[in-house]
């Protein structure tokens, strides 16, 4: 009942972004800013660049709101060009996210100890941001932003297979930096 | 599997969102969508449900005036070409190509173009005024010869390595029909004065006579 009526509010506020209302477009943005600049953040790993990315995603997203059908909710219409934006951005520091090399579906040793009970949010968090950007990106598309390994794939131009070995490899490493002396305090 | 990591994050998902961009963001979004916010109202033109045609307004506002301009060119070009006046020889559309092979041409042609049309002006008020001249025509089919000449040069202009000789006779095609204009004015001219003086001297007469 509860998610109907939210669905109500956003896509009034939507016909009248449509139609260029300023107050709404403002609705909209402070609706999602937050969670959308999250999602750049964690994908660029720097703050301004994170902020370019949020810009550019939202004028896109209004200037392009008509191609919006409400099949999907609109967050997640909008995060996929939050992410895609902010792919291309770091796309334009280094030319491969995921190296060639770590393409092959190689074995990993899967059974890493996870002891969940040292875990904080803040600790995984950092840790995430230590990550070379390749990891971090295929880690937080699946385990934050709700990706499968099929968007994954489709978003980074990867197989699904290679999307699946890469985020082992990242969540080994993630537990890795964890396990650090510097990180345990 | 079970992916524990997985479960911790979902579980702590809002959690992990610690950023919040700058309050100034807004406005500089608001800004830079500002500009092309008249392009929002949209016009769409269904056809059932395969073929669907959408423009906005100011997409179809530019389409429109380009269509209307196309329009009053074709019109003005054809109105020029059923008139066999010295003015048919300017096709706006070849201005382009002609700067390229001989610029200086064209401001000439613009200059000498505005004098005859303005001494055509001239003489039609006279032409109203019935002043028997049986050359009229005469000039008018000289007028017409030079106009063709003028646009075989012109043509020629775009295949002949010599541009230099075609823009002098180019030139002198336009000075010829100055001449003959001006000829044809002093002419006209001329009789409207003798005309004034038999007038007067008539008057005078009559005045005498009584």
């Amino acid at each position: 009942m509860e998610t109907i009526s939210y669905q109500d509010v956003n896509s009034h506020v939507i016909d009248k972004c449509r139609e260029g209302d300023n107050r709404a477009q403002y609705e909209l943005y402070k609706l999602y800013s937050k969670a959308m600049f999250n999602v750049s953040m964690r994908i660029t790993n720097d703050y301004s660049e994170a902020e370019d990315v949020l810009q550019e995603a939202f004028i896109s997203a209004f200037k392009n709101l008509h191609t919006y059908k409400a099949e999907a909710s609109f967050g997640s219409w909008l995060k996929k060009i939050v992410v895609n934006a902010a792919i291309n951005a770091i796309r334009k520091r280094r030319s491969e996210l995921v190296p060639m090399d770590e393409r092959t579906i190689g074995d990993i040793a899967e059974e890493t100890y996870e002891d969940d009970s040292e875990w904080k949010v803040e600790k995984v968090r950092k840790a995430i941001m230590k990550l070379p950007d390749g990891y971090r990106v295929v880690l937080s598309l699946y385990l934050l932003e709700g990706f499968d390994h099929a968007e994954i794939g489709e978003v980074l131009g990867i197989t699904e297979s290679t999307s699946k070995s890469q985020y082992s490899r990242a969540k080994k490493k993630l537990l890795d930096i964890m396990k650090e002396p510097q990180f345990a305090a | 599997m079970k992916d524990r990591l997985k479960d911790f994050v979902s579980e702590h998902r809002d959690e992990f969102d610690v950023f919040e961009p700058r309050p100034e963001l807004w406005q500089q979004i608001c800004q830079e969508s500002q500009a092309p916010r008249k392009e929002a109202k949209v016009i769409s033109i269904k056809f059932g449900e395969r073929a669907s045609f959408s423009a906005d307004f100011l997409f179809m506002r530019v389409a429109a005036t380009v269509v209307l301009l196309l329009g009053c060119g074709l019109t003005l070009l054809l109105m020029k070409q059923n008139t066999p006046g010295a003015g048919a020889m300017l096709a706006a559309t070849e201005q382009k190509v002609i700067t390229n092979i001989a610029p200086e041409i064209v401001e000439v042609e613009a200059y000498y173009v505005s004098q005859i049309e303005e001494m055509k002006g001239e003489l039609s008020e006279y032409d109203k005024k019935v002043l028997g001249l049986g050359e009229q025509k005469e000039i008018d089919r000289e007028l017409a010869r030079l106009d063709s000449s003028y646009l075989v040069l012109k043509k020629q202009l775009y295949t002949t390595p010599n541009t230099e000789e075609i823009v002098e006779a180019m030139v002198q095609n336009l000075q010829i029909r100055i001449e003959v204009l001006n000829r044809q004015l002093e002419v006209l001219q001329s009789i409207k004065k003798m005309e004034r003086t038999i007038n007067a001297e008539l008057k005078e007469n009559e005045t005498t006579n009584i």
